[in-house]
């Protein structure tokens, strides 16, 4: 890995704090996005005045302290959390637009998750586990157990299909939680901290595999770390600081994208 | 039915808890099916059509004392009465005094006109009706009683009443198959052998037991003999068969209303009980929640789910319950109808059954409703941060 990249200022990088991290338009574009909570009457600022474009099959690692609003962001992109101001597109769609449903129609097509703890449903086994996102499209049960199957072998758990999440050691149930943001080939995967509660060996293992998902299936990867080894694994890391961005560092550019398990499914 | 697996063990996520919500459910049910059954049967019992249009004429102080026979050529007299017979409980103990069945004293011929469809008369062979009349020992019994005890035409049945302190020995002349099964738990026999045998019974009744042309004249006519008896002695007091036999469940206590309190408390326990289950699973799985809204579940189709937990747990619960209460019903009918022949009636009708359950799916639903909307309509940030 190299960490040898271009420094830049995100702010002097105008709209494109992304830099060349990618291929293509851009699948994030953010301008001027901002993200206040409210306790009563008092707004509490988050993210202010965000610009930043992310290419399609960019590598992305958002970086910074505690409380700087890099989950904010993740949040904002993954389309669980809505903007307080600004722009906010992606995959090509205009989220601030989109009511409830629609954001979850558009995260069910759009973008897989990977999550620190890895949130997997404990009463339902791997294979369940990663069929999740498969019941919300029109695939009938044959076509979603090839997409599983497949799924299962990405992350050669194919023998542990019928383990339940108890069953499975730390660094298993994040392989099928990735299992799981894949299975459904979205564009966009987003990863918290996904390596915070897994061993060195384990973490490496996972973000080989999130590499993997990047550089051989062309997935855009926007990733929360607090851990500068799992962020040198991007081609960009974006630095956050008291919700604004702070500066851009290029660590490497990534190959040409190609598609993955069939291409797109049907919702 | 993709859904059918993550619903069915999502319920059983804490299988104790679980089954022990499930008990409580069928349990409730149970006893909710249970006394409503109990009410349709005490309803269908002073409700009968044929019951309908018969009055009862007894002493105006008590059912227990005795009136004069002579009574009944003024109710003979009235021109909207089609039969009149005599009637007198017997209370006679067969062999020992846990064989305990309905048995009446009756003016034989007219008993047959009045009583038409309880004794089936239609079906009885002629020869047994014949016997009968002519036998003065001759007696008539229900064909579940006499399958009871294994009597059979030509059989002797002896009885012996502690009321009278008399014995009599009764021979079976036909075996009478009636519209209810409650119909069939009685021996019926003539007054004659009473009046006969019991000094202070000769020229006296228990009571009269009248026919009516038509049922809207019962009032009316009631309202006649009582007026006509007004100043004799005793007085007499005349009612519809119904209001007697309603009467006769008074005397228990005001079932109606008692049972009617419990159902209440029980479906009331069962929203509580059931409420406080799912808002306690919903609630421990916040973040699942959230993790199923992430990855795309709309807050309804959750929402949905969550139901479809509810109503599972209500419907298994439900349909445990009222197999239970069908069964108790079926038991506590063979049990209780030995001393109170209306309970051979003893069913949990299949109006009641759906009801019930009708009832215990909206309870599920209604419990789950809340805690669902709530954990559904949480910021899937808010609920994530959570964890």
């Amino acid at each position: 890995m190299s960490n040898s990249g271009n420094d830049g200022n995100a702010g002097s990088n105008g709209g494109n704090g992304g830099g060349n991290g990618g291929n293509g338009e851009p699948i994030i574009r953010l301008r001027d996005l901002a993200k206040s909570y409210y306790r009563g009457s008092l707004e509490i600022p988050v993210l202010t005045g965000i610009d930043l474009d992310i290419p399609r099959g960019g590598y992305y690692a958002l970086m910074g302290p505690s409380g700087s609003g890099k989950t904010t962001l993740l949040n904002l992109l993954a389309g669980i959390d809505r903007p307080t101001g600004g722009e906010l597109e992606v995959c090509g769609y205009r989220l601030n637009d989109f009511d409830d449903n629609e954001l979850a129609s558009w995260r069910a097509t759009n973008v897989g998750f990977i999550f620190q703890n890895y949130n997997l449903i404990p009463v339902l086994n791997a294979y369940e586990n990663i069929e999740l996102p498969l019941l919300l499209t029109e695939l009938s049960r044959a076509q979603r157990r090839e997409r599983v199957l497949e799924a299962l072998q990405l992350v050669n758990l194919t023998e542990q299909m019928q383990h339940f999440p108890r069953q499975l050691s730390g660094g298993q149930e994040q392989r099928v939680a990735i299992a799981r943001a894949i299975v459904h080939d979205p564009d966009l995967i987003v990863a918290d901290e996904p390596t915070g509660a897994l061993d060195a060996k384990n973490a490496e293992e996972a973000l080989n595999l999130i590499q993997h998902l990047n550089e051989e299936l062309g997935k855009t990867i926007v990733m929360v770390t607090h851990d500068p080894k799992a962020a040198r694994h991007a081609h960009i890391q974006i630095h956050l600081e008291k919700g604004v961005l702070d500066r851009t560092v290029e660590v490497h550019e990534l190959p040409p994208r190609e598609p993955l398990l069939g291409g797109r499914v049907p919702h | 039915m993709k859904y059918a697996s993550l619903v069915f063990r999502s319920l059983f996520r804490h299988r104790l808890r679980t089954l022990l919500t499930l008990s409580f459910l069928a349990l409730s049910v149970f006893l909710v099916a249970l006394m409503q059954g109990f009410l349709g049967t005490l309803d269908a019992l002073t409700t009968s059509s044929a019951s309908g249009s018969r009055l009862v004429v007894q002493d105006k102080a008590s059912f227990t004392n005795v009136i004069p026979e002579s009574y009944g050529n003024f109710l003979r007299a009235q021109p909207e009465i089609e039969a009149v017979t005599q009637f007198q409980w017997f209370g006679g103990e067969y062999k020992d005094p846990k064989n305990f069945f309905a048995n009446f004293a009756v003016q034989k011929d007219t008993y047959l006109q009045v009583y038409r469809e309880e004794a089936g008369v239609d079906l009885l062979p002629p020869e047994g009706v014949r016997d009968f009349l002519q036998d003065g020992n001759g007696c008539i019994v229900g064909k579940s009683l006499a399958d009871k005890y294994g009597w059979k035409v030509g059989d002797v049945v002896p009885l012996r009443s502690p009321i009278f302190n008399l014995s009599v020995r009764l021979n079976v002349r036909a075996i009478f198959q009636g519209k209810r099964q409650s119909d069939e738990q009685a021996l019926v026999f003539g007054l004659k052998q009473i009046q006969e045998a019991v000094p202070w019974m000769k020229g006296r009744v228990g009571s009269f037991v009248v026919r009516v042309k038509s049922s809207q004249d019962i009032p009316k006519l009631c309202e006649r003999i009582d007026r006509n008896f007004a100043n004799a002695s005793p007085e007499t007091l005349s009612m519809s068969e119904n209001a007697f036999n309603l009467n006769m469940m008074k005397m228990f206590g005001d079932f109606g209303t008692m049972l009617h309190s419990i159902t209440s408390a029980v479906l009331v326990a069962i929203l509580l009980v059931t409420a406080s289950t799912m808002a306690m699973t919903i609630r421990e799985r916040s973040t699942q929640i959230a993790v199923l809204r992430a990855l795309g579940f709309t807050a309804g189709k959750v929402m949905g789910l969550l139901l479809a937990e509810g109503l599972l747990l209500a419907l298994m619960g439900g349909l445990l319950g009222l197999g239970l209460a069908v069964l108790a019903a079926k038991v506590t009918a063979g049990l209780a109808s030995a001393i109170l022949p209306w309970m051979a009636d003893f069913y949990i009708p299949p109006d009641t059954l759906l009801l019930c359950l009708v009832g215990t799916l909206a309870m599920g639903l209604l419990s789950t409703f809340v805690p669902a909307y709530q954990a559904t309509r949480k910021p899937i940030v808010e609920a994530l941060r959570a964890l």
